[in-house]
């Protein structure tokens, strides 16, 4: 197998869900076609050096795979018919590869969903953090 | 002279940087590394004046193309000043 990399912009009006559908969608194509995704890094959302398809902003993702050519082929093909794809580019990082050797990292995605969601968690309720603390420190009171 | 007046500092070495620290990968991702070898224009700066030698040049060459195409550099910048 081949090892390839694929950087591609999604839409920036995206939505959590849309990222996820995103990257459930793309990581599909290669592990239903007998790829194995190494990595999926969502990057954040960037501004673009120019603007295409009239977006100046989009976030960037990186997937790193093991796959046989045609996948490549296919993965291209859906992303440029799917509309939240503003921009990909695939890069062959190395021939012949044992897919034995490279371990498949699809909870990796999952982990970096939930740390967004830490994220928001902890900027939506300081409170639960307080009254955590408060409660502590009536004890030390009590005491 | 008949040097060029340079509006920007540009790293003029007479060792490839990349040569001499083999520590930096030259990567399409990193546009960081790369606007140091274009101009403000967006043009890539040749290697007589950046000093790279002809392997980093074609390199780095590759790397901005690869960086142009997914749009984390611009091809050109129309309105500079
Ligand atoms: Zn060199």
């Amino acid at each position: 197998m081949r090892r390839y990399e694929t950087l591609f912009i999604v839409t920036p009006d995206s939505s959590e869900e849309e990222l996820k559908a995103v990257a459930d969608k793309f990581q599909g194509v290669v592990t239903g076609m007998d790829g194995k995704v190494a990595s999926y890094d969502e990057q954040g959302k960037k501004s673009l050096a120019y603007n295409v398809k009239k977006q100046s902003k989009g976030y960037y993702v990186l997937m790193d795979y093991l796959a046989q050519a045609e996948v490549v082929a296919e993965l291209e093909r859906n992303m440029r018919l799917d509309d939240r794809i503003l921009k990909y580019l695939t890069v062959k990082l190395a021939d012949d590869v044992d897919p034995a050797s490279v371990e498949a990292v699809k909870p990796k995605p999952k982990k970096e969903a939930e740390k967004t969601e830490v994220a928001e968690e902890e900027a939506q309720s300081p409170e639960a953090q307080e009254s955590e603390e408060e409660e502590t420190e009536e004890e030390t009171e009590e005491e | 002279m008949a040097y060029r007046r340079r509006r920007r500092s540009f790293p003029r070495r007479k060792v490839c940087r990349f040569c001499a620290d083999s520590n930096v990968k030259i990567d399409y991702k990193d546009p960081k590394l790369l606007k140091y070898f274009i101009t403000e224009r967006g043009k890539i700066i040749p290697r007589r004046i950046s000093g790279n030698c002809a392997r980093h040049q074609r390199e780095i060459t590759m790397a901005i193309k690869r960086a142009r195409h997914i749009a984390l550099m611009p091809y050109t910048t129309i309105q500079p000043h």
